[in-house]
């Protein structure tokens, strides 16, 4: 969101990119647009990895595609340069999306290993096939023509290039700081929480490739048509290397920093010539240092050096709310999600579920009305987590059914039964953790269609306006409990306490109509506990239906009105607080059976 | 049918090569879950080491071998020690930070060897051997009564010592492990030495039938570790098909193909894991989301 | 306060933010028996896992015999005579029967200790066949039979079980409990932590209640079998 703010830096940049070339003799003009197509393509790198949390390491077989299917469209084909450059960058997307297609199945080390595979395939194809030239590439390649102005002329090309990058750095500045950026981080920080807030994650895993590929190929498009020379050593696995060397460095999850680290290791390698040998040493020393101590690269070291200088003195105390005081305004009613024309919220029929073989969940049934808050209780292992599991539609449940309001949801994945109006929070505590407390609770307020990301490209300016609004009401929500004095704050730098609070108020922020919290008072001292109970309450009164998985027995004495006992994945008993602590099934779960009664029982 | 025959011996010995570098990762990843993107290059310096103290010094071919096996050892042992802080904290990362371990290697051996590759003879002379109607080279034999060597010493040890069970022990469950007595730290490390120690076999073996180069690495590193994944990743079994399995596709995709090896390799690799990510013999889940 | 035997004092241990144990105290004589009992995350497993310096903790003492614990590397606490059963088993599913059972003499020289396992199998008849099975394929039940027979092949002077009841039906409690009754005849000091209280109280000499990582209840265990403050702990009222 800090998107709407410009500081002085970038207008300052800008100009003195402006007048870089009056310094620069030819070579290093040629050096200085190489150096700006680097940027693009690292920055591509970025959004789909340090942004995305796709290991990606194909990024320069797209650079390449994109520079190859022009340069063939021109030379081949004779096409006008300006027809070929948009064909090739929508042919790097297509690619793209097709070597992100496996990351619908497989994530980290597999997914680097299966695009590390591809990019050798398509290096491959670029040295051996015919209509690439083999390995002695395409030359000749026609410049833009571009009516008063040569484009082989390398200060020429500068300005161009800086032209292109104004508006991708731009576009990409947008993203990160708004909706799409934030859902990328969210879903590469914790995919199941990301999920659980109605985010869908195959759509943005491929999202992510598809912007690395349209950096790439715009990136691509005009190297082609400015070297007008393309082989294939170009885009190979060195320069693969060099790009993630600079994303890493520069630091992963930050524009800027990719911008930054392209900028160095290309001028590096262009300018320490006859070295390369040592820069590769250097670089490749320089990644193992990063992410051992930096994790962050640059960019995460200028961010800690600019904290250091803001707040000389340690962080002010957070206010911690008092007793009572802290109580949330009721949150705005519950948007009519599924009309509640059922009074049943929730009903679980017969729900089983087994883990290779263990019976996690076996026939459990129960039902909570409207308006109802609903404790699940019952020792270690005996299913709780499951069954909240397989309501929020992160399990999939092995038999039964699940219906929400009367409506049939048996199945659904998580984000739908997230846009259905069930929110949850996690036994551990899955807060998108490098995101800010804002950040977190935006996520999940944020209930855009994934269409609407067409914005982006159609009326960027609408994408701002629309972030304003969802930051007052995420400010406003965080009002509520008391989180706005750290509304900025990375979510995992607060006290757990806090942590909890963040994560209640992401599960308000969609609206729900079925709230799910999973032991919320595991870790919170008896103040914090109170608090919490006042909290539970003032939902429920807006309307919204809350199940609570608790160990803590005064608190679920206290909170719900009616209890579910589990044990060994069965409904052993339910009813009141005060039926289920009489009942001798609850006990014997709870304490163990009697021994001497059981050894007096034996002939 | 001869010609299938014929083919795949010679995929099998490059297969054979494919299924050490596997097997190495496979060691690496099942103790420590750690995916070692240098491994590929610690094939390459275990070759180069080879070729030195071979050609260079002229030490026989298994005392050179050797040389290499303790090289590349304390390269493992090295790379575990600095890697070792990011150890189950952020797989990401912990990958890219072997990456940055290849690069360095790589350019490392270019100081050392120079850019240029260097063509070794074979160890023993590489004499056609006639069998029915289908020729085997001495070498080729070499190759595979090695590789196999090296994957029973791997069993036995895995298998039938005290270190080998803890080290699977330790794969399994770190933790318990742990209050058992063993030094996860040490034990690792020593995965991390045997691993690099087959990457040198491997890398020694298949001197003598490509060039040893400092980019060498990048297409017998990286088809070795789709083998890992392809045959199920930290599965030992797995690897060796796996590996077994890239030998033949390369041989078969021969003729016009010849050229396209990699790239036909690549895209069955990716369909298949697209469709089974677990890989043939897949013990642990992939993705948790 | 004699050296022998397990000493803690003022043990604390946090994950980050999260404090789990707050200070709490105890100890257990040479051939003595401790239970520790309290609902979930009344920080039980916490307490286990500091002595074998599996989490970060801090105490003014932690000895055993003298020994202070947190003077070794976490994989030398066995050689002290310290055996331990985690919570939740946490067997070799992928090595046989038998070898688990070696990795629990993992700091003894594995010749000669045929008798041991015999031993084993003579506790536990129903592992005996199992021997060469794969230790995964066995049921939770085994299971933690295995794991109990693991912790005995380093014979230790003290027994450590988290949660040896968890997951499990009665009668197979029964079974667990006898075989543990049956070593404290045999003088294995035993340190208990469990859910299930009335087993506890049937096993030990003394037992420590944690609630809210505190110690809130301490006594023999034949007295705390009827103190209503138990059940409070566990059902709130």
């Amino acid at each position: 969101m800090r998107v709407a703010r410009v500081g002085p830096g970038a207008p300052l940049l800008l100009l003195a990119l402006l007048v870089l070339p009056v310094f620069l003799d030819l070579y290093t003009a040629h050096v200085a647009v190489l150096i700006l197509l680097f940027v693009i393509v690292a920055i591509g790198l970025s959004l789909v990895m340090g942004f995305g949390g796709q290991v990606n390491l194909a990024q320069a077989a797209f650079f390449g595609t994109g520079a190859y299917a022009s340069a063939i469209l021109t030379t081949a084909y004779g096409w006008n340069p300006w027809l070929a450059a948009p064909v090739a960058v929508l042919a790097t997307c297509l690619m793209a999306l097709v070597v992100g297609l496996p990351a619908l199945r497989v994530q980290s080390h597999y997914l680097g290993i299966v695009s590390l595979g591809l990019a050798v395939a398509v290096a491959n194809l670029l040295t051996n096939a015919g209509f690439t030239g083999g390995a002695s590439g395409i030359s000749k390649i026609p410049p833009l023509p571009f009516p008063g102005v040569d484009l082989t002329d390398d200060y020429n090309d500068y300005y161009l290039v800086l032209a292109v990058l104004v508006v991708l750095v731009a576009l990409a500045r947008l993203i990160a700081g708004t909706t799409l950026g934030r859902r990328l981080k969210a879903m590469r920080d914790d995919t199941v929480a990301a999920a659980a807030s109605g985010i869908e994650i195959p759509y943005y895993r491929l999202l992510a490739f598809l912007l690395g590929g349209l950096f790439a190929g715009v990136a691509g498009v005009l190297y082609a048509h400015l070297v007008r020379y393309v082989s294939p050593d170009t885009f190979g696995l060195d320069t693969m290397f060099l790009l993630l060397a600079m994303v890493i460095i520069g630091g992963q999850d930050s524009i800027w920093g990719a911008a930054v680290g392209a900028a160095l290791l290309i001028a590096a390698r262009n300018l320490l010539a006859g070295l390369e040998t040592y820069q590769q040493l250097a670089y490749g020393a320089l990644i193992v240092a990063t992410v051992v101590f930096a994790p962050r690269g640059l960019a995460g070291l200028a961010a800690a050096a600019r904290r250091r200088l803001a707040w000389p003195w340690p962080s002010l105390p957070i206010p911690v709310p008092s007793r009572g005081s802290a109580v949330p305004a009721a949150p705005d009613p519950p948007t009519p999600f599924p009309t509640p024309a059922s009074a049943v919220a929730l009903r679980v029929e017969e729900v089983s579920k087994r883990f290779r073989g263990l019976t996690a969940l076996s026939q459990v049934s129960l039902e909570v009305p409207v308006g109802e808050i609903h404790g699940i209780i019952g020792p270690n292992g005996s299913g709780k987590t499951t069954l909240f599991n397989v309501i929020s539609g992160v399990d999939r449940p092995g038999g039964g059914r699940v219906r929400l309001h009367g409506r049939d949801v048996t199945g659904r994945r998580a984000y739908q039964m997230s846009r259905l109006g069930v929110a949850r929070t996690f036994q551990n505590l899955r807060l998108f953790h490098r995101l800010t407390v804002l950040e977190n609770v935006m996520v999940a307020l944020d209930r855009d269609p994934a269409r609407a990301h067409l914005r982006y490209l159609v009326a960027p300016w609408t994408v701002l306006a629309r972030e304003r609004r969802r930051r007052e009401r995420a400010l406003g929500l965080l009002a509520e409990f008391r989180l706005e004095e750290v509304a900025d704050e990375p979510a995992a730098s607060l006290p757990y306490g806090r942590q909890r609070q963040v994560e209640i108020a992401r599960a308000l922020a969609g609206r729900p109509s079925l709230l799910l919290l999973d032991e919320p008072a595991a870790g919170l001292n008896a103040a914090e506990q109170e608090e919490l109970k006042a909290v539970v309450r003032r939902i429920r009164e807006a309307g919204v239906t809350v199940v609570v998985i608790e160990h803590n027995m005064g608190l679920v004495m206290s909170l719900c009105e009616r209890l579910t006992v589990l044990a060994h994945g069965r409904v052993i008993a339910s009813g009141t607080p005060a039926e289920v602590a009489g009942d001798a099934r609850v006990i014997e779960a709870y304490l163990g059976r009697e021994a001497r009664d059981r050894e007096a029982a034996r002939p | 049918m001869t010609w299938v025959l014929q083919t795949a011996i010679g995929g099998l010995s490059t297969g054979a090569v494919y299924a050490l570098v596997a097997m190495g990762f496979s060691i690496v990843y099942r103790t420590m879950g750690l995916v070692n993107f240098a491994h590929a290059d610690v094939v390459m310096i275990g070759a180069y080491v080879t070729v030195t103290f071979f050609l260079g010094a002229r030490l026989p071919f298994g005392l050179s071998l050797l040389a290499a096996i303790l090289v590349t050892g304390a390269l493992g042992v090295a790379m575990e020690r600095v890697l070792r802080p990011l150890e189950s904290r952020d797989l990401n990362l912990m990958l890219i930070g072997t990456i940055g371990f290849g690069i360095v290697l790589e350019s490392v051996a270019i100081l050392i060897w120079g850019s240029f590759g260097t063509a070794v003879p074979t160890p023993i002379p590489n004499l056609p051997l006639r069998v029915g109607g289908l020729v085997v080279t001495t070498y080729q034999l070499l190759i595979l009564a090695v590789a196999a060597v090296v994957t029973a010493l791997l069993f036995w040890f895995l298998d039938r010592t005290k270190l080998g069970t803890a080290m699977q022990a330790v794969a399994m469950d770190r933790i318990a492990a742990t209050a058992m007595g063993v030094d996860v730290a040490a034990s690792n490390a020593l995965a991390f030495a045997i691993g690099s120690g087959m990457a040198a076999v491997a890398g020694a073996l298949v001197g003598p039938l490509l060039y040893v180069s400092p980019g060498m690495g990048a297409s017998i590193g990286i088809k070795g570790f789709a083998a890992a994944i392809l045959g199920g990743f930290g599965s030992i079994p797995g690897a060796i098909v796996g590996g077994l399995v890239f030998g033949l596709i390369e041989a078969f995709s021969s003729g016009p193909l010849s050229a396209y090896s990699d790239l036909i390799t690549f895209v069955v690799f990716a369909l298949a894991m697209s469709v089974r990510q677990t890989g043939i013999f897949g013990e642990r889940t992939v993705d948790r989301a | 306060m004699s050296a022998a035997g397990l000493v803690v004092e003022n043990l604390r241990v946090s994950y980050g933010q999260v404090t789990a144990v707050r200070g709490v105290s105890f100890s257990i004589p040479e051939g003595g028996s401790l239970g520790v009992i309290g609902a979930n995350g009344a920080g039980k497993s916490s307490t286990l896992k500091a002595l074998f310096g599996l989490v970060e903790a801090r105490a003014d003492a932690m000895t055993f015999q003298g020994v202070s614990l947190c003077s070794l590397p976490p994989h030398r606490i066995v050689t002290l005579g310290i055996a331990y059963v985690p919570e939740g088993r946490r067997i070799f599913p992928g090595l046989t029967v038998r070898k688990n059972l070696l990795m629990g003499a993992y700091r003894r020289s594995w010749r000669g200790l045929g008798e041991q396992v015999e031993r084993v199998y003579e506790l536990f008849p129903g592992l005996r066949r199992f021997d060469r099975t794969l230790a995964g394929a066995l049921s939770g039940g085994q299971q933690q039979m295995l794991a109990i027979g693991r912790a005995l092949m380093s014979a230790p002077r003290l027994l450590v079980l988290d949660e040896p009841s968890m997951g499990l039906a009665p009668v197979l409690i029964d079974d667990i409990a006898e075989v543990l009754r049956r070593l404290r005849r045999e003088g294995v000091s035993m340190l208990l932590v469990e859910q299930n209280a009335r087993l506890t109280f049937g096993l030990t000499d003394r037992c420590v209640v944690l609630e809210n990582g505190r110690l809130v209840r301490e006594g023999p265990s034949s007295e705390l079998r009827d103190d209503p403050g138990v059940r409070r702990v566990y059902l709130g009222m």
